[in-house]
């Protein structure tokens, strides 16, 4: 006993090819097998298959296993492109905050695909899905944001959206943000927080 | 005739504001949940500045916005490096070897047979004193090291330092946590200032390459009751990061520990383990089958 | 002093309600999810702990009702009271909060005075409650 010392052979353990089928056919019907280790691993094998975008978001909902989940958002995110984009948006609605925070993992690392979607989703009757979008922006790196986030400090009716944007241009702003960053405060005139995020973003801006 | 002299204007030595400070913190903390309070301003301040003239940018703002927005991630990168401290050297947060021994493998060794396997993971290995650390320590502290079969396995995605690992020669420096007693137990001198580790250690270590974004690199890890990752993850950009916590986790038996550098962060990383605290230290575990 | 852990993943937040309590003499500590909530709870030496949780509902990695659930399921010296806070103004949201384990709920963004308030009232600090309820502080 004690510290074992190396042998001959390697306790790695080999890599033996599995017996079920890798192609997509096969790999699809994995992710539904009864075994979660099954799936969680037809999950990261699909991140090689271009095709499997929309399978794979639509696995998500009905996946209770954290580790398969895991997988797929990861795969979803490898894959990239608009099929990972529109594979995920839907569920930004969704009632299940991993689910939602997701989603904004795998947009998040997808600029230049989610962006034509920014404008119908900042756009959203549901106050929550322009909150999660507005948190996207957060972490996009694409050109659009401030443009983006501007509009949302003229527009948007709903508080929590617009504390979530100044939230967020506390740290791109510039001080051409400052306009709209008067406005909202106008708008939002009896509001302590709008009125110490406003304060907050100008701090930041680093305005003279 | 005159001489006159060219007055070159040096551009000014760019100013970090408490602004420009706070926006960096929170930005910082965001990304990486390192926290810098006003305690650290000159340790901050001196490496932005740094980054902000090598980068070529302007000021603090012109350097922020570009990373902020770069699409590769690589400033950011930068900035990790720059502002973490990487030093390797024996018993380096030695807390949580003193965790090992004193609580996470009693707990991994009260799910096995006396005399069965339990596997140690180090990675990165570099140049080998934290695998080594951990044999120190087992040989030394753990009161049931003779009861069972304990293999450490230990893994560095560069070459050179698993090859420098094996010829295990280290620094003064490298060896100056080390109780007296442990040194000259382990360690022979080596030339002017140097020590050559024990050939018994280096053999109980299973040295390997691996990358851990690469799947058929980890697939060959099974079985794992404790894996050290210290101050790797860090590095990696936020898909590599969930990448490897993901193959660490399946490389781990249900109910192993993970161990990372003291100011990172698995929830950060990954939602698939849970927390434990230990008097020792923090760490996290896979959780044992429902 | 009595501590206060607040919990959210907004830094701005963060501030407004650091600010709102520090100013009624509390001591404010932060964290930016449910899960670095529970280490940094976990990481309480001795006898030190959080006399009071200011905690948002929606976080990544861990949301608030999580966090709150698991905090329950902590040792007695950790058991502070919750505030919840969010910007659902449904009832059954206030239920839920209360299932969780919170103590009390309200509804973003917080006005001072309520906030101040619920956690005076909360940590049993009479001269705070006095103040916030006659409008002396913010």
């Amino acid at each position: 006993m004690g510290l074992k010392k190396q042998a001959n052979v390697s306790v790695l353990h080999p890599v033996v090819e599995r017996e079920y089928d890798r192609d997509l056919p096969g790999l699809i019907a994995q992710l539904a097998d009864p075994d979660a280790a099954v799936r969680r691993w037809a999950a990261r094998d699909l991140a090689a298959q271009p095709r499997a975008a929309a399978v794979l978001g639509a696995r998500l909902p009905g996946e209770a296993d954290p580790g398969v989940r895991s997988a797929i958002f990861s795969s979803l995110a490898r894959l990239g492109g608009a099929g990972a984009v529109t594979a995920v948006i839907p569920l930004l609605r969704s009632e299940d905050p991993a689910l939602r925070n997701g989603a904004i993992e795998v947009l998040s690392g997808l600029p230049d695909a989610v962006a034509p979607h920014i404008d119908a989703l900042l756009q959203d009757v549901d106050s929550d899905v322009r909150i999660f979008t507005v948190n996207l922006l957060g972490d996009l790196r694409h050109a659009g944001v401030m443009a983006w986030l501007e509009r949302v400090l003229m527009h948007d009716a709903a508080v929590n959206v617009v504390g979530a944007a100044l939230e967020v241009l506390a740290e791109v702003g510039t001080v051409d943000s400052l306009p709209a960053l008067r406005a909202v405060a106008r708008r939002f005139a009896d509001d302590a927080f709008i009125a110490f995020a406003v304060d907050i973003a100008i701090e930041r801006i680093g305005a003279p | 005739m005159r001489t006159s002299t060219l007055a070159v204007k040096a551009s000014p030595p760019v100013a970090i504001t408490d602004a420009d400070f706070r926006k960096f913190a929170e930005f910082f903390y965001r990304k990486t949940g390192i926290h810098f309070d006003e305690s650290k301003r000159y340790f901050v301040d001196k490496r932005l500045v740094e980054r902000i003239e090598s980068t070529g940018a302007e000021s603090f703002r012109a350097w922020f916005v570009a990373l902020r927005f770069e699409t590769d991630g690589a400033e950011l990168q930068h900035l990790v490096n720059i502002m973490t401290v990487n030093e390797t050297y024996f018993f380096r947060e030695a807390y949580q070897f003193d965790c090992l021994v004193n609580h996470m493998l009693d707990e991994v060794a009260a799910r096995k047979r006396p005399g069965s396997r339990i596997r140690i993971w180090s990675i990165p290995s570099s140049t080998g004193e934290e695998p080594y650390s951990i044999a120190i320590y087992l040989l030394e502290r753990w009161a049931k090291i003779d009861q069972y079969d304990v293999e450490i396995l230990s893994s560095d995605i560069d070459t050179s330092v698993l090859k420098a690992a094996h010829r295990g020669i280290y620094s003064q420096r490298s060896v100056g946590n080390l109780p007296a007693p442990y040194l000259k137990k382990y360690f022979t001198p080596h030339g002017d200032n140097e020590w050559r580790i024990s050939r018994d250690l280096v053999d109980s270590v299973e040295f390997s390459r691996v990358n851990l974004s690469e799947p058929a690199d980890t697939r060959r890890f099974r079985d794992i009751d404790v894996i050290f990752c210290r101050n790797l993850l860090i590095y990696f950009d936020d898909l590599s990061r969930r990448v490897a916590a993901e193959a660490m986790f399946d490389s781990m038996s249900p109910g192993g520990f993970i161990c990372l550098g003291h100011s990172e962060s698995m929830s950060r990383m990954s939602s698939l383990y849970t927390v434990r605290r230990f008097p020792d230290a923090m760490v996290y575990q896979k959780p044992l089958e429902a | 002093m009595h501590r206060i852990l607040v919990v959210d993943d907004a830094a701005t937040v963060r501030m407004y309600h650091r600010k709102i309590l520090s100013d009624a003499g509390w001591h404010i500590d932060e964290a930016l999810n449910g899960v670095e909530a529970l280490e940094c709870v976990q990481a309480q030496e001795g006898d030190g702990a959080f006399d009071l949780y200011v905690v948002d509902v929606n976080m990544p990695r861990m949301d608030g009702y999580a966090f709150v659930r698991e905090l329950r399921r902590l040792d007695a010296r950790h058991q502070a009271p919750v505030v919840m806070v969010s910007t659902e103004a449904q009832r059954q949201d206030a239920e839920a909060a209360l299932d969780a384990g919170a103590n009390c709920y309200l509804v973003k963004p917080a006005q001072p005075r309520s906030l101040v308030l619920s956690a005076a009232l909360l940590l049993g600090d009479r001269k705070a409650a006095r103040a916030a309820s006659q409008g002396l502080k913010p």
